[in-house]
């Protein structure tokens, strides 16, 4: 049955190549193996986003990927992402944030948003994060950090990617 | 962790792929977007001897076939939500996916054909395939099938695949679109449907088709109607079609019947007057 199996894979711009177990989730990989410890697990049925990282580009609930999935992709966790800067600081300004356990799941889901939308409507936003969850601020705080970080842009655009 | 021990496989080709699943007897599963069958595999609900991920084989496109679309198996929400062809030439599927809940990360992951193979009554997606008229391609070693939408959901969680099929595409006519409809009720933005209505006008007739309210989705088809009275009389209609009302823990007994005729009325409603959603 499952022996342990190699994964070879990009992590924030390095390639990594690990034996892995093939019961192992993406977000125990990132977490458990290789000590990124930004993302977070708060459900494991893919209701709460604090597991979200980015896979080929695109974020994604990483409770719900079989570690042995990412072969030969590209995944990046909020440590290997640049270009966050201005969110992460609206997000202090606004109080987007108590404890901090949704926020890197926020804070990455808001920059596939504002990539996509540089300029989101409240009911854009609210959409946007219907699949995060937090359970100290009501949301409201994290809305205004959007719409901040969207307005301290201006006409700049902006991307996510790995750290070179 | 996953508790129980089995074999991951991410093949490159369909051949060797179907292959792997003729030799797993009922005990392999196909991946998608996992967002079922991950949870279900934690949760120790589920323990296959062999699991095969689809995403190296080029399942996720979609692609107009003379009059058809046809949709991969393992096209996401957000491919087909990014999709000029599908909000061109299938407006009622882009207006069910656009109220797909679960957010971009769910989005980014989560196939319409694993939701399908799933077959959960309180789903968005069987009712409005069905009211499509989709077809599913099956796969196996044995050969290969297309099953209609309405054979293909058999029951609840029950589905006309057996287990050494691969789902390898969603085939959907596409006719010049007319008007359509997709409302659901749901107790809160981020909840799954309590009821679905796909809605259609299609050469002067109405197809309506509903989801959540039964196993399976139920299709129903009248001559457009001119009165509040003959709409009001298809909405009761739709009501005593239920045989078996489904039930679950977000509607007990009798819910999902009370609320049928105002759903349907609301969907039918929204097409002749021609707003879409
Ligand atoms: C937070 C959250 C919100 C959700 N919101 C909604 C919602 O609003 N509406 C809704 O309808 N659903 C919703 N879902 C349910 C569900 O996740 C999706 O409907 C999804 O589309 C399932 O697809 P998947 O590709 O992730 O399935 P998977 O988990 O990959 O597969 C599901 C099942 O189908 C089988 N399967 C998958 N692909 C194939 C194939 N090609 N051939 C044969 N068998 C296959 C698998 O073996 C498994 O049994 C939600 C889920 C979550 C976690
Ligand atoms: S831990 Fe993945 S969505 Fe909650
Ligand atoms: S800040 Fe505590 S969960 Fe969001």
């Amino acid at each position: 049955m499952s022996e342990a199996v190699t994964l070879r894979c990009n992590v924030n711009g390095s390639d990594v190549d690990r034996e892995v177990d093939a019961r192992l989730l993406l977000v125990e990989f990132v977490r458990d193996v290789l000590g990124l410890k930004a993302t977070r697990v708060g459900c494991h049925t893919g209701d709460c986003g604090a597991c979200t990282l980015l896979l080929d580009g695109a974020v994604v609930k990483s409770c719900l990927v079989l570690a042995l999935s990412a072969e030969e992709r590209a995944v990046v966790t909020i440590e290997g992402s640049n270009n966050l800067a201005e969110i992460q600081a609206a997000f202090v300004a606004e109080n987007g944030f108590q404890c901090g356990y949704c926020t890197t799941g926020m804070i990455l889901t808001a920059a596939e948003l504002l990539r996509k939308s540089p300029h989101p409507s409240d009911m854009e936003i609210r959409h946007a994060l219907v699949g995060n969850l937090c359970r100290c601020t009501g949301y409201d705080a994290i809305i205004a950090a959007i719409h901040r970080a969207a307005e301290r842009r201006g006409a700049v655009g902006y991307a996510v990617g790995s750290r070179q | 962790m996953i508790g129980a021990r089995f074999r991951f496989t991410r093949p490159e080709t369909l051949e060797e792929a179907l292959d792997l699943l003729a030799g797993a007897g009922g005990l392999g599963r196909v991946i998608g977007g996992g967002s079922v069958l991950v949870p279900a595999l934690v949760a120790g609900q589920d323990a296959p001897a062999l699991v095969v991920d689809i995403g190296r084989l080029g399942l996720g496109s979609v692609r107009e076939e003379d009059s058809d679309v046809v949709i991969g198996a393992a096209a996401t929400y957000a491919t087909l939500l990014a999709s000029e062809v599908v909000r061109r030439r299938l407006p009622l599927l882009a207006a069910m996916l656009r109220e797909v809940t679960g957010g971009p990360g769910l989005w980014n992951l989560a196939t319409p054909g694993g939701a399908a193979c799933y077959a959960n009554p309180a789903s968005d997606v069987p009712g409005c395939l069905v009211a499509l008229g989709a077809a599913f391609r099956l796969a196996s070693r044995r050969g290969e099938r297309l099953v209609a939408a309405e054979n293909f959901f058999r029951g609840a969680f029950e589905t006309e695949r057996s287990p050494d099929e691969m789902l390898t595409a969603l085939v959907l006519p596409a006719p010049e679109p007319g008007r359509h409809a997709y409302y659901k009720l749901k107790h809160a933005a981020s909840s799954w449907p309590i009821v679905t209505a796909s809605c259609l006008s299609i050469d002067g007739r109405i197809r309506l088709c509903l989801g959540a309210a039964a196993p399976v989705p139920l299709l129903l088809d009248w001559p457009t109607p001119s009165t509040t009275e003959a709409v009001a009389a298809m909405a009761e209609q739709v009501q005593a079609a239920i045989a078996t009302e489904w039930t679950d823990e977000l509607a007990g007994p009798g819910y999902r019947r009370a609320v049928v005729p105002a759903v349907a009325a609301r969907a039918i409603r929204a097409v002749l007057e021609e707003r879409t959603s």
